[in-house]
């Protein structure tokens, strides 16, 4: 998967292409609008993040010319979190946006996100190890233990399995399980989880629930 | 609009000029009329009595051959070169003619009765006249009066009177001048000492004893204006201090930290957690900008609001599912007696409430309940969160709502939103037209919300 980003601030695109080539995606950088324009032009990518103020052609410029002739999918950053910012992006074809500062686990889920072409599995029933979560009864065993979880509960553990190993962040977290989207400075989705794990990990030898410092958590077979 | 002029006494020196050419130049054309009139009538008294007197002497005379004898008899009473006299017979012969205007004989109609006629053309006259019977024959009498000199006066007067009013006018704007100079001294001096008044000098007020009932008032309002400025500076001066303040106590951690670790070479470890420690004090900046943003944006006076119906057990539920889990872990129990619906923005009052209930979580003594409520209050609906804990101490209480207030200075937890909390609740109520008051006793502390019904 090939991904380009043009960003003007060289420790950001530093990390972005650092951060991107380690998770897996082959990155190609623009530091001005002008790069930008050109690469665009000469070479086919599968995802285009864009910082709104880049020298040269701004990012809503680049946008248009990128609309005119192709609908890959764009995510824009922006460090105004202005609404006529957001409303102008998605109105002139950006598929998604985040406001500086974020946090990069937040970043590589927008990015899987908008690269899953197919939507996600739906399936009703999801397995990984021997925890097992069946979504049209409700219904939640592992190594053959009916486990009884809170619909909350419930909610957290379907999030994390059908996004196994991606590492999701509070923020997010608290946005998909009880739509808070704001950051309420609380603790209560690390409490969620404890008390997740108390139910799901904490009888069993093998521990699915993993926390990754400073970014969130991932629930995926150790390895 | 742009002839008329910028300043307030040249404005009114103007009017008064204006009012005065009105007032002197209607007594000025009344009495003109009047003059006029009199004249008229005098000059026409006149020449009835020549007439009459002309009769009569014609009744004394033997005939009016006689009368054409003496010619003195009747020119010397004639006396000036202004008059006319004509004595005509029937066929309209000048048996006497008076004519110092060599004006040609006049064809009148024939009047029983005297008669009064203006004569108009290159010389002016004023005619009078009459048919009398002279023994058995009739002659027609007829005296007139040159309107030149009369004509001449009149406009000798009437110059005077246009110069007197020009005059006047000018004396009035002149005069008017001067008076609205003085009279607007006091707006001058108003206007002075507020050119005095900068962001330094905000404590200075405006002289409010003026003995002027309007700038009085006006000063007064000027004075309240200038109170709710200073008010508004100080808090943003404090504000902006205390800004510097929160900023500058998890960058002096990341400093301190970060020196103190590159000093020795670390294990793999101590560098991951420094790294750790280091996101959890950017992610706490990250925080305070965000809800100082949310505050700049609520605050501004446009702010868009979303409002919708909401039943607040709904939302109250929601929220209690949220804090569930950080709720048992203390034995604390949510109790959801919202029952009413209310207008509002559904993610700010999410919000607003959430703050609310995150604080009477923080505060709650152990294995209490929190109890959220509504119910109906002026014209609008009320929302309480009480918990039970420690009384907030009176003199805290009316300043918990502002930014960064903490009641303990030295207790600064990174979980209560930087002191933004309460603060963000504030805002958000005014946002909506209501408030947010709180209240603390020995059984507990109870948070208000104030919503208007719509």
């Amino acid at each position: 998967m090939r991904i380009l980003v043009v960003e003007d601030e060289p420790k950001t695109a530093d990390y972005l292409n650092k951060g991107l080539s380690e998770s897996g995606y082959t990155v190609a950088l623009a530091l001005n609008g002008f790069d930008g324009q050109h690469l665009i032009q000469e070479e086919e990518f599968d995802l285009i993040i864009l910082d709104v103020m880049v020298p040269g052609l701004d990012g809503w410029q680049l946008l248009q010319i990128i609309r005119r002739t192709s609908q890959v999918p764009v995510l824009f950053l922006t460090a105004r979190d202005a609404v006529d910012d957001r409303v102008k992006g998605l109105e002139l074809g950006a598929d998604d946006y985040l406001v500086k500062p974020f946090s990069f686990a937040e970043l590589l889920a927008r990015v899987r996100t908008l690269l899953r072409r197919a939507p996600a599995r739906e399936s009703s029933v999801f397995e990984v190890a021997d925890l097992q979560l069946d979504l049209l009864r409700r219904r939640v065993s592992r190594n053959g233990d009916r486990i009884s979880l809170t619909n909350k509960e419930f909610a957290l553990l379907h999030l994390l399995m059908s996004r196994e190993g991606e590492v999701l962040s509070r923020t997010y977290i608290a946005s998909q399980v009880w739509q808070m989207n704001f950051d309420s400075d609380t603790n209560v989705v690390d409490v969620a989880i404890r008390r997740l794990r108390a139910k799901v990990d904490d009888p069993y030898p093998t521990k699915l629930i993993q926390t990754v410092r400073g970014m969130g958590y991932v629930l995926e077979t150790p390895a | 609009m742009s002839l008329w002029p910028r300043s307030l006494s040249l404005r009114l020196a103007l009017l008064f000029a204006l009012v005065s050419t009105l007032v002197l130049g209607s007594i000025g054309f009344y009495l003109y009329q009047s003059l006029y009139r009199e004249i008229a009538w005098r000059d026409d008294q006149a020449l009835q009595g020549r007439l009459e007197r002309m009769h009569a002497l014609l009744d004394d005379s033997a005939s009016i051959a006689a009368l054409r004898e003496r010619p003195q008899l009747y020119g010397n009473m004639l006396g000036n070169r202004q008059s006319l006299l004509w004595i005509l017979d029937t066929d309209g012969q000048a048996l006497i003619e008076i004519n110092p205007a060599g004006l040609a004989i006049p064809t009148l109609p024939p009047a029983e009765h005297l008669r009064f006629a203006r004569l108009d053309g290159q010389t002016p006259a004023r005619l009078a006249w009459v048919q009398v019977r002279q023994g058995e024959r009739s002659v027609t009498l007829i005296a007139g009066k040159l309107l030149a000199e009369r004509n001449q006066m009149l406009a000798a007067y009437r110059l005077k009177l246009g110069m007197a009013l020009a005059a006047g006018a000018l004396l009035a704007f002149a005069l008017g001048g001067l008076i609205s100079q003085r009279g607007l001294r006091p707006v001058r001096h108003l206007a002075a000492r507020a050119a005095r008044i900068d962001a330094q000098h905000l404590y200075l007020r405006l002289d409010d004893r003026y003995p002027v009932s309007e700038l009085h008032a006006l000063s007064q309002a000027l004075n309240q204006m200038l109170a709710r400025l200073e008010d508004g500076f100080a808090q943003l001066s404090r504000f902006s201090e205390d800004l510097a303040h929160e900023m500058r106590t998890p960058l002096s951690n990341l400093m301190g930290q970060t020196q103190q670790t590159l000093r020795h070479p670390r294990t793999r470890d101590e560098y991951e957690s420094l790294l750790v420690s280091n996101l959890e004090e950017y992610e706490r900046l990250a925080r305070m900008i965000d809800s100082m943003l949310f505050l700049a944006r609520t605050e501004q006076p446009k702010a868009s609001l979303n409002a919708e119906s909401l039943p607040l057990s709904e939302l109250v539920e929601q929220l209690s599912e949220y804090f569930e889990g950080v709720a048992e872990d203390r034995g604390l129990q949510l109790i959801n007696q919202a029952t009413h619906e209310v207008c509002a923005d559904r993610d700010l009052l999410r919000r607003a409430l959430a703050n609310l209930i995150a604080n009477a979580l923080r505060y709650a003594d152990d294995s209490s309940p929190i109890l959220i409520s509504s119910h109906d209050r002026d014209a609008g609906i009320e929302i309480r969160v009480h918990n039970q804990g420690p009384a907030i101490a009176a003199e805290h209480l009316p300043r918990l709502f502002e930014r960064f207030y903490r009641c303990d200075p030295a207790r600064a937890e990174s979980g209560d939103c930087g002191g933004l909390g309460l603060a963000i609740v504030r805002s958000i109520m005014q946002l909506h037209g209501g408030r947010a008051d709180v209240s603390s006793d020995a059984q507990g502390t109870c948070f208000t919300l104030w919503l208007p019904r719509r």
